[in-house]
């Protein structure tokens, strides 16, 4: 080649997709492309172009508008313009007009159809789907990690040997001597081809041992018969996020109704050193707040090695919200230790991002007290002291106290069950402003400690008025389109809406929020439990409140959006930094902002037909 | 008019010239200048030289590069480095870069010329500061073929001049350079000097002057010459 083309050369190998191309095909690229110079205010693309092209911008700028005029995009240096070349790709045919005098590259569609076809990596680019190129992209994140198996072996693989089990009639006796032989700490006990019970190393100590039952008992008498159980193809976090959850030892692995084996933490343990189940396992024996706080102190360094391991935001937020669960837990038990057995039976809610299990490492606290309904009025003294314990350890644990007040130790959040549900009524049928306001926070709705099945009573009172009335969720689909996302990347800058720039986003605001407001609106008008908002997602793609694809869309865009989220945070922690959700253009790669676009078109896309669905703009 | 003048002494002088790449060039008609600029076709070309004179001095490289109507063809583009008699000055080694060893390397201009006549053929030659160029090209067909170089020529620089004596603003000498000039269109600024980068930056100016003075209704080529 010519060396003097070597500026042309150079300027498409840092920009992507051209930077996907081997050194020697970049070389001759140069030759292959024409130049043409458009003058501000030109039609783009050129009308006049007698062979289909892509063009490739060199200077300039190019405005992308839709039917309606509405601006969708503009084009900087190093982006590549709507273009015949897909005619299949309904995005890349918009017409535009330059906004700046302009130089573009043209590089004809045979010549481009001819680099698709050679190199898979340039090819994937123009992968036809805004969609399959992000799903594309989460496959590399969660490649991406340093190879440890958790996030992606499943529980099948884990298990060791052969199934080692007994029979209820078995003595203890006999049942240990299995165990021993086996070296095995737990065995699981059938009852005919089904599964009755399990015992572990330590049911033989505490009910058998310590308990002074005799040895040659039937090991019914000590065996553990309601069992939590994973399927085969659980991936070992997800198994692992069960035990953290449950704050057990030992899962029975079944495939359909068959036993396969029991997966232990210390199997899990062999393949990943599992900090979260470590810290919950310190949290249940920590004997006082400041022990706590110390352990909460690791829940960065927990984001930054689950962010390495190539973990998505839904996993790094299972895990964290694990932890702060077991930490609230344990500040509950804290404190009834401190103030005696409560009066009345209560139920202690979280809400926000802990209630939807999407916390990443120190969010505010969100939390709310619901009292059975025979308290009486001098019973508050207790819970006003149990939500002031919880509170201040929480904010003690670096949970800070919400700046709203939405916490148990505010009165108004600490009521009887029927308070409650007249709360929810006024909410859903006066969804004034102030209801909107808090409805991220009582809308999502977790137990965490429920020892009378008082929030079950709660919640489906909440949802079956909700379902029912179209204007609430009218409302709070209104609600949901407030926040937008932004329209793209202009040069170093944010494309928002209206066409301003802005050096920074809001990831959390532009990018998340968005997405969890969407599953809530479908949720609550499909009367739905679920609050975690991949979960809402597929549930109500299950009941129909929006398409398959629809959601599967949403899910990806969620995660991948998270986990770059979630990616910047670990890059300020590990620096010693305080975690923010700002995100400059500059902090992301070519690729990860053609990403970050495809994401924020989807959740476009899904804002639009809510909006149409309810006619959201009346209610605005 | 002196272009249909241009087209005649073409015709005279195909008519006296031996066979050869000079009479190659001139057996094609030049493009009239009533045609549109769109239609036209183009070489844009640059030089680096050992100094100014073209009696004295001697081309160290050319670089060019056709243009289709309103669209730069890079396949065609090319550069040549052109083998030199004697040393080359110290002080316009400074500028084009290109040292005694790297013109050792290069091809004899009898060889390369002719490769340029061929792009040229039946094409408006679009240069900046033109007189450079038909001076040195000139020379060197006198002195390898015979006869001059005949060639109907756009110069950006003359069009930009133009331009900003219509408007009445004062300018300097140094607004006038192809890079200063470019920075005013918005064309991308090429860090080497060298003779193809500057052919290509003359051609996307020769484009930039155009569509800034098109209205979107064409032009004839005799505007800009």
């Amino acid at each position: 080649m010519d060396v003097e083309l070597i500026e042309i050369r150079d300027f498409l190998a840092s920009h992507a997709p051209f930077d996907r191309l081997p050194e020697e095909t970049l070389e001759h690229l140069p030759k292959r492309l024409s130049v043409r110079y458009l003058r501000r205010g030109s039609a783009f693309p050129p009308t006049d172009d007698d062979s289909p092209c892509l063009y490739i911008l060199r200077r300039g700028a190019v405005e992308v508008r839709d039917d309606e005029g509405n601006l969708v995009g503009k084009l900087a240096e190093g982006d590549l313009c709507p273009s015949p070349c897909h005619p299949d790709q309904p995005q890349m045919q918009m017409p535009g007009q330059t906004s700046e005098d302009t130089l573009v590259y043209l590089l004809p569609c045979e010549t481009l159809a001819q680099l698709r076809s050679k190199h898979a990596e340039f090819a994937e680019h123009f992968e036809q789907s805004v969609s399959g190129r992000l799903r594309k992209a989460l496959a590399n994140i969660k490649e991406s990690g340093d190879g440890t198996g958790l996030m992606t072996v499943q529980v099948r693989d884990l298990l060791g040997r052969e199934l080692v089990s007994t029979t209820p009639d078995t003595s203890i006796e006999a049942a240990a001597k299995i165990m021993s032989d086996a070296r095995c700490s737990s065995l699981i006990i059938m009852a005919a081809d089904r599964l009755a019970g399990m015992i572990t190393d330590r049911d033989l100590r505490n009910r058998c041992l310590a308990a002074g039952l005799s040895p040659t008992e039937p090991v019914r008498a000590i065996m553990t018969e309601k069992l939590h159980t994973v399927q085969a193809d659980t991936l070992g976090f997800e198994a692992l996020i069960r035990m953290t959850r449950l704050n057990v030892h030992h899962l029975p692995v079944i495939d359909g109704s068959r036993v396969l084996g029991v997966v232990s933490t210390s199997d899990l343990v062999r393949v990943q050193s599992a900090n979260a189940i470590y810290l919950v396992g310190d949290v249940s024996k920590a004997g006082s707040a400041e022990t706590l706080a110390d352990i909460s102190g690791k829940l960065p360094e927990l984001q930054i090695q689950l962010v390495a391991s190539g973990a998505t935001a839904d996993q790094i937020g299972q895990a964290v919200s694990a932890v702060t669960d077991a930490i609230t837990l344990r500040l509950l038990q804290l404190a009834e230790e401190t103030l005696g057995p409560p009066p009345v039976p209560y139920c202690w809610m979280a809400g926000g991002s802990q209630a939807r299990r999407e916390q990443s490492s120190h969010s505010d606290q969100d939390n709310a007290l619901l009292i059975a309904d025979h308290m009486k009025p001098e019973d508050d003294a207790y819970f006003a002291a149990l939500a002031r314990m919880v509170n201040d350890g929480l904010n003690a644990c670096g949970y800070i106290y919400c700046p709203g007040d939405v916490m148990a130790s505010n009165p108004k959040w600490r009521k009887p069950l029927n308070i409650w549900t007249k709360y929810f009524n006024t909410w859903i049928k006066r969804p004034e402003p102030m209801a909107l306001m808090l409805s991220s926070v009582f809308f999502d709705l977790r137990p965490i400690c429920d020892t009378e099945g008082l929030f079950g009573e709660l919640q489906e009172r909440v949802l079956n008025l909700s379902k029912a009335d179209r204007i609430f969720v009218a409302y709070m689909a209104a609600n949901a389109l407030k926040h937008r996302p932004p329209l793209g990347f202009f040069r170093k800058f944010v494309l928002i809406h209206g066409g301003d720039h802005n050096h920074t986003f809001d990831i959390k605001h532009r990018g998340i929020v968005p997405i969890v407001d969407l599953a809530r609106v479908y949720a609550l008008s499909s009367g739905l439990a679920e609050t975690n908002t991949l979960e809402r997602l597929k549930a109500a793609a299950e009941a129909g409140a929006l398409s398959k694809d629809g959601a599967a869309n949403l899910v990806d865009a969620a995660e991948l959006i998270g986990t770059l989220r979630m990616r910047h945070q670990a890059r300020q922690l590990r620096r010693g930094e305080q975690a923010d959700n700002f995100l400059s253009p500059d902090d992301l790669s070519p690729l990860e902002r053609g990403h970050l676009k495809d994401a924020f078109s989807l959740i476009n896309t899904m804002q639009e037909s809510l909006g149409q669905r309810y006619q959201a703009g009346r209610f605005v | 008019m002196a272009c249909f003048a241009l087209e005649w002494r073409r015709r005279w002088r195909l008519r006296r010239a031996p066979p050869g790449p000079l009479r190659d060039y001139l057996s094609a008609p030049f493009p009239p200048p009533s045609r549109d600029y769109r239609k036209t076709e183009y070489v844009a070309v640059d030089l680096e030289t050992t100094g100014l004179d073209p009696r004295l001095d001697q081309i160290l490289s050319i670089g060019w590069v056709v243009v289709h109507g309103a669209r730069i063809d890079l396949s065609s583009a090319c550069h040549r480095l052109i083998r030199v008699e004697g040393d080359i000055p110290e002080d316009t080694a400074v500028i084009h870069q290109i040292t005694d060893d790297l013109a050792a390397t290069g091809l004899e201009l009898s060889l390369a010329l002719p490769e340029f006549l061929q792009a040229l053929r039946g094409r408006i030659m679009i240069a900046h500061h033109a007189s450079v160029e038909l001076g040195f090209l000139g020379a060197a067909c006198k002195r390898l073929f015979g006869a001059g170089l005949l060639v109907r020529t756009i110069d950006t620089q003359a069009i930009a001049r133009r331009i900003l004596e219509r408007r009445q603003t004062a300018f300097k000498a140094s607004d006038l350079r192809l890079h200063a000039l470019g920075e005013r269109y918005n064309l991308p600024r090429y860090g080497a000097h060298n003779a193809l980068s500057d052919a290509l930056a003359a051609a996307e100016l020769f484009l930039a002057q155009a569509a800034h003075r098109d209205n979107g209704r064409g032009m004839r080529v005799a505007e800009f010459l």
